[in-house]
């Protein structure tokens, strides 16, 4: 799905003006495995939200594959993953992912299995479990399998491994990397972490501290798997690395 | 060596057979008369020297209550559920809630008794009535608590109103439900009993009328005795049963 952004601002009122994104315009090609970076308060989120429908822009467009947002919504192209895995306690592992499937079910264009959807994460033998039995690790994984079973266009990820420790995370951002592969729908994936976003992302964007505009918009052509100590890794690290620090500064 | 651990439920038997000897001691060391205070040892003689007059009147009494109890659950759950459904609604019924709630039972009940004898019927809605407020409130607050990420996932998937209430607001609900259980059953009981007081051909409500009137005290205790214990078995039922339906609430939100 194919994200084009023009001329995007956001205020919010609360209850003084607090402009959050400020004139951001950018286009994402389909396909495209896209992360964004950049101080905390820069407006990432209100990012995410306004693709998702969640929100209303204050002025500018968006249109995914040439629908409005709340268009792309309505017919299920938008799927969201957050920081909290949003499981629901009273339901097994099998009927979180049951439930998603079944109000789904007229939009879902394939026949995956609740079966198959947690074999690729690794929580088939889990299935009969509920999700506070979990680790956090094993619940962000089958908020996972839930998002793929929805096999949307866009994924719209706000720090999901945000919450999980060292090790966890990585293991999570290799998973979302095979989970991604075959479909290659269009990922834009908020991040904090410039690691995490250089070993799995495409692109990186890096937006500047409120109002959030465009510092840097850095393409990441390697290869997967990608090696930290590669020079070419160790490049890319300094060059976001002096854009987010740049970032920083624009309004400081 | 092993260490003694007293359950939750042996502790309250231990505070409760305590409290009754002291009475005991207390009455008898005293001497206070009978009609001042019996003693729970005459109480207790009492009420096995009636059992079917207790019986029936208990019968009675926690038939009327239960009823009550399940016709204001029934209201509440399903005024809350109408209120989350239709949002716009919610300040005028609440408006009319809080006004039926305010207006003192002991000034209803003898009017339902004047418009509807003295059966069971009034005694049903004033225990209805009294149950009611409780469970809308928090039924009510619980249908509209729903998390914010839950929320959110909702939208994504672009889920109608009542697929959001049946799949989310509902269950989430649940909680509450049993929250208000716990206030509503011992209400039902009071609710019963007060409305007998005002007029009834039987049930503990009408025994404890005529024992008052009579200074018949051992009567007039023996039937709160009936009550606390009844009261109390209703209570641990209702957190027997919140125990097995909301299995997930015991752990940390997933």
């Amino acid at each position: 799905m194919k994200v084009e952004i023009s001329a995007l601002s956001h205020t919010f009122f609360t209850p003084q003006p607090r402009p959050a994104l400020l004139d951001l315009t950018l286009t994402i090609p389909s396909g495209q495995f896209t992360a964004i970076i950049g101080p905390s308060g820069c407006g990432k989120s209100t990012l995410l939200r306004l693709i998702a429908s969640l929100l209303q822009p204050t002025s500018g467009h968006i249109r995914l594959n040439g629908q409005t947002p709340a268009e792309a919504n309505a017919a299920r192209q938008v799927a969201w993953l957050a920081q909290s895995p949003a499981l629901l306690p009273w339901l097994t592992v099998e009927g979180n992912i049951a439930l998603a499937r079944k109000l789904l079910a007229t939009r879902l264009n394939h026949q995956m299995s609740v079966h198959e959807a947690l074999q690729r994460v690794g929580l088939e033998d889990a299935a009969q479990a509920y999700p506070f039995t979990l680790s956090g690790g094993m619940q962000q994984r089958l908020a996972l399998a839930r998002l793929l079973i929805q096999n949307a266009g866009l994924w719209l990820m706000d720090e999901p491994f945000a919450a999980l420790d060292e090790i966890t995370r990585e293991q999570l951002a290799e998973m979302l990397l095979e989970l991604w592969q075959p479909a290659q729908p269009t990922v834009l994936w908020v991040t904090h972490n410039i690691y995490e976003a250089l070993r799995l992302a495409g692109r990186i964007i890096v937006l500047s501290a409120a109002p959030g505009q465009i510092v840097a918009d850095i393409a990441v052509d390697l290869p997967h798997p990608r090696r930290e100590d590669a020079p070419a890794f160790q490049d890319l690290l300094r060059e976001v690395r002096a854009a987010l620090n740049q970032a920083v500064e624009v309004y400081a | 060596m092993r260490r003694w651990r007293l359950t939750g439920g042996q502790i309250a038997l231990l505070i409760v057979l305590s409290f009754l000897l002291l009475w005991e001691a207390t009455v008898r060391l005293l001497g206070v008369p009978v009609y001042l205070l019996p003693a729970p040892s005459r109480i207790l003689r009492t009420l096995f020297e009636h059992p079917a007059l207790y019986a029936q009147a208990s019968l009675l009494t926690l038939g009327e209550a239960f009823a009550g109890l399940l016709i204001g659950l029934l209201a509440g759950v399903m005024i809350a559920a109408l209120l989350t459904l239709l949002p716009g609604l919610e300040e005028g019924v609440m408006t009319l809630a809080i006004l039926l709630k305010s207006t003192p039972l002991v000034a209803i009940a003898p009017l339902l008794t004047i418009w509807l004898g003295f059966g069971v019927l009034p005694k049903i809605l004033i225990t209805a009535l009294l149950t009611f407020f409780p469970v809308l409130v928090n039924v009510l607050s619980g249908l509209q608590k729903a998390e914010r990420h839950h929320l959110e996932l909702f939208h994504s998937w672009h889920a109608s109103r009542g697929e959001v209430f049946r799949h989310l607001r509902a269950p989430n609900a649940l909680p509450y439900l049993f929250a208000a259980l716990k206030i509503s059953a011992p209400l039902a009981l009071i609710g019963a009993v007060v409305a007998e007081w005002t007029g009834a051909s039987g049930g503990l409500g009408r025994v404890m009328w005529l024992a008052y009137t009579n200074l018949n005290l051992p009567f007039l205790f023996a039937a709160i005795f009936i009550l606390a214990a009844a009261g109390m078995l209703l209570y641990r039922l209702t957190v027997w049963l919140e125990r097995r339906v909301i299995f997930w609430q015991s752990h940390p939100e997933a």
